[in-house]
């Protein structure tokens, strides 16, 4: 166990990023508090001024364990699955059990490394008073370490079951965030009921860190209307989230063995030369078969964009087709639920629903799809061949920026539905409509354009695919964060200027979405979303430049 | 069109230097249609360097270097055309059928859909690959790979293939087929560049070697002017009936040859030989041969031994190594 820790540990410290990113959390976490520091040293009785430096504190930790640790565990089993050292490691004394903790504390050690780089910070919140430090401070970090150990547990599992790196980065970042964050959906909507579903929602919640962690601040009551409650059990969760990360390491383990690599290589089988019934059901089923014979790829379009629709490990054309159906369908049902009056939500809470889920989709979507535009090619030795053909850079470029923007557009497409019946209800709202689906629009752009410039500059996917997540989750969370502390502790000033960052806010008020319409978005929000965009977009079209061109 | 003896490939005091490292050193050959060149070479020695410079994704310090007229650097992209490039490594798309795979190349060097799937077929035809074509790319084998990287070499018609290690890592029988296409390729009237370390592989198959190191020319021509050009010491074994008389035939051996060349006598007992290496004439071993006879050493054979071109290779790194 012992070589796989010191291996696992030092390989996660030799790597500049994770030293950049231990480096970026300290300054980070000491800016937050300085910022927070009361002016002149003097501290006031009442300890608001300690408790709104906590309550960012502890925010801005939380977000930094949720976004860095994930990364570490989700590629450490699959690549070296794929480099051909696990088999080594396998044929070595050391057992399952041994492999699996030696990765499981290396991981665990760079977290608490994590956390210790932000003890000076805790320090000077306790300093400047009315904060505990055992019942708060203390039980943050319990909190902190179990939300560590939950991501790295989820981490591992997938990473023994997923095909490539990148894969399994998404697939962690996607469970560990539905942990954290949609654990609280079923709960917010059974709100006030009794019976079997709101038990199971109630205990759902308990699984999210969030209402631990506003509960430890003293804001159990704030955030999303009553979500956060102040009887938010922090043991119950500890203990929950520990016990759910044995069962994960338990399941993990039994499948740490030779059988990882008995799996044979698909030949490929032909719809075309199976039976009719066959080809008819398959038809039925996939819309667009992926197992079809193709045919050429037509002289008037991008060669670049039709071989990333049916090549990209995420996002072939066939799984988005069946997406696209989903969002069409709880699109429509969120308004019809709305329409028949059994939750007195408002046409637009509706809105603002709609707006959530569509940037939600194209925050979760683009980067899996556009971080890798450029580092997948180069990773695999693609790009060495995209040079030695006369496809111009513009044309490679543009390509794959289009293979995304569609994908993107027909996503965003299918949740139009939804609006039509909105307006249907109330035509007065076709112009909130509109710029709300402008700035949705722009959020696209600025995704896209955003994730493709910072995925260019990365030669591994798996790391241009965590790099442009946590920038995005920065970029979109963040805003939501300081509005959810509208008041106290960020001003109207400071609130507004966060939500102009990005066009979510500029949608969410534009559309009436309750909390949001005080503030005027529009236009500003577009202008910084739109510079965003070019700047990216020139950014990612230099740096294309510059790889292709000789050395 | 050039003339079958005009070179397609044509070198001149091409220099690359990084900082002040000098990968590749005034290199200078050419090469005319039809003709496979082996290019060898130790690893570093610049091999890359100079197929990244001819494929143009590589600017020279100096020099220059044109194929079939078109210069590297300055026709960069007639030069994507008049090239079809292999790297080492294979560049596989993750679901994509050997088909779909070869009409995105064809579709990316702007072939028509119609000409492309007739192209398609010949190129799968050529490389014996038809029968792989609905096989996804990621679940071929290394020989299979090679074969398709080959097949995507060819889909524009290209008048010069250059392929990095093409046999590299392919079992004796994918070998021998990779051999065998490569020579009908040349047959076909394309010109090759093969690097490989497989020498006895290459000495099969090209017209034409290059053996370079820190970046510099140490030998070009065909393997028979390589090999006249080192024969100017050749490599003697004298069999001896038993390993008593194996001293006193060692001593006897370097009596008869010049003081330069008797630190390369080498007595082997348990083999019952003697081996050295002279620039005598056949009358001057025959001398030799001779003197040992005179002195009652009983003598079974007395040979020369053939060198290949991994002789050569190690002769040529070997002179070079202590400039190193």
């Amino acid at each position: 166990m012992i070589p796989v820790l010191s291996r696992e540990f030092l390989g996660i410290l030799r790597s500049p990023r994770a030293l950049a990113a231990l480096l970026a959390a300290a300054v980070a976490f000491s800016l937050l508090v300085l910022a927070r520091w009361p002016a002149g040293g003097i501290v006031d009785l009442s300890g608001a001024g300690s408790r709104g430096a906590f309550l960012v504190f502890a925010a801005a930790i939380l977000g930094g364990v949720l976004l860095l640790v994930p990364a570490f565990p989700a590629s450490s089993i699959v690549r070296e699955r794929n480099q051909g050292t696990l088999l080594l490691l396998f044929n070595s004394p050391i057992s399952a059990v041994g492999i699996y903790a030696g990765k499981f504390l290396g991981v665990l050690a760079f977290a608490g490394l994590v956390l210790c780089t932000t003890l000076p910070a805790a320090a000077a919140v306790y300093a400047m008073g009315g904060v505990d430090p055992w019942q708060q401070i203390g039980l943050l970090y319990a909190v902190l370490v179990v939300v560590a150990i939950l991501s790295i547990a989820i981490g591992l599992l997938v990473s023994t079951r997923a095909t490539s790196p990148d894969a399994a980065v998404r697939v962690t970042y996607g469970l560990v965030f539905a942990v954290a964050f949609l654990t609280l959906a079923p709960h917010a909507l059974t709100r006030g009921t009794t019976g079997l579903s709101a038990t199971i929602a109630e205990w759902l919640r308990r699984l999210s860190p969030l209402p631990v962690v506003m509960h430890l601040v003293g804001q159990g009551g704030a955030v999303g209307g009553g979500l956060l409650e102040k009887d938010a059990g922090v043991w119950q969760f500890i203990v929950g989230g520990l016990g759910l990360a044995a069962v994960l390491a338990v399941a993990t383990i039994l499948q740490l063995d030779h059988r990882l690599f008995d799996r044979s290589r698909d030949a490929g089988t032909i719809t075309d030369d199976q039976s009719l019934w066959v080809r008819i059901v398959r038809r039925l089923v996939f819309l667009v078969d992926p197992q079809r014979r193709k045919a050429g790829i037509p002289v008037f379009l991008n060669p670049i964009m039709v071989k990333e629709f049916r090549t990209r490990r995420f996002g072939r054309f066939h799984w988005l087709l069946r997406l696209a159906a989903g969002c069409a369908v709880v699109s429509l049902l969120m308004t019809l639920a709305a329409t028949n009056g059994t939750m007195d939500w408002g046409v637009e809470t509706i809105g603002g629903l709609l707006v959530i889920l569509q940037i939600g989709l194209v925050v979760l979507l683009t980067p899996s799809l556009a971080a890798g535009l450029i580092a997948s090619e180069r990773e695999r030795g693609g790009w060495t061949l995209l040079q030695s053909t006369t496809l111009s850079g513009w044309r490679i470029a543009s390509g794959k920026l289009a293979s995304v923007a569609w994908t993107m557009l027909l996503v965003l497409a299918a949740t139009l539905p939804g609006y039509l019946v909105m307006t249907t209800i109330k035509p007065t709202m076709w112009n909130q409509v509109m710029l709300a689906l402008v700035s949705v629009l722009l959020a696209v752009a600025m995704t896209l354009a955003l994730s493709a410039a910072i995925g260019a500059f990365h030669t591994r996917t798996a790391a241009a695919t965590v790099t442009v997540y946590v920038v995005l989750m920065i970029l979109y969370l963040g805003p939501l964060v300081v509005w959810a502390f509208r008041g106290d502790p960020f001003g109207e000033q400071v609130v507004r200027g966060a939500l102009s960052i990005t066009p979510l806010g500029a949608a969410l008020s534009v559309i009436g979405m309750p909390g949001f319409t005080q503030y005027e978005l529009i236009p500003i929000a577009w202008r910084i979303s739109g510079t965003i965009c070019v700047a990216s977009l020139i950014v990612y079209a230099l740096q294309v430049w510059r790889l292709l061109r000789p050395e | 069109m050039n003339a079958p003896a005009d070179p397609v490939l044509d070198i001149r005091n091409l220099t690359k230097k990084f900082g002040e490292f000098t990968a590749l050193d005034h290199l200078t050959l050419s090469l005319r249609r039809g003709q496979i060149l082996g290019f060898i070479g130790p690893n570093g020695a610049g091999k890359t360097t100079t197929i990244k410079i001819l494929v143009g994704a590589m600017r020279p310090t100096s020099g220059a270097a044109t194929i079939a007229g078109a210069d590297c650097v300055r026709d960069a992209r007639r030069i994507k055309r008049l090239v079809g490039f292999m790297p080492d490594s294979f560049g596989a798309y993750d679901n994509m059928r050997v088909r779909e795979y070869l009409d995105f190349f064809g579709a990316a060097f702007g072939i028509p859909r119609g000409a492309r799937a007739k192209r398609i077929d010949e190129v799968l035809e050529t490389t014996g690959s038809g029968w792989m074509q609905d096989r996804y790319v990621e679940a071929l084998s290394h020989g299979m790979k090679q074969r398709i990287g080959v097949a995507r070499t060819l889909l524009h018609d290209p008048e010069m293939l250059i392929l990095d290690e093409p046999a590299n890592g392919l079992d004796p029988q994918a070998r021998i087929e990779m051999r065998d296409l490569l020579l009908k390729l040349a047959g076909m009237g394309k010109t090759l560049i093969v690097t490989s370390h497989i020498l006895p592989e290459l000495s099969r198959i090209c017209d034409v070697v290059a053996i370079i190191t820190q970046g510099k020319l140490r030998a070009f021509g065909t393997l028979d002017q390589i090999m006249r050009d080192l024969r100017q010491k050749r490599t003697f074994e004298v069999q001896l009936c038993g390993p008593a008389q194996v001293e006193t035939a060692a001593a006897a051996v370097r009596e008869a040859l010049e003081p330069g060349e008797r630190e390369g006598v080498s007595a082997h007992a348990t083999e019952s030989l003697v081996r050295f290496d002279t620039a005598r004439s056949d009358t001057e071993l025959a001398a030799i041969l001779a003197a040992l006879v005179g002195r009652r050493i009983d003598v079974s054979q007395f040979r020369e031994i053939p060198k290949d071109l991994e002789d050569a290779f190690l002769s040529v790194t070997r002179r070079e190594a202590p400039a190193a």
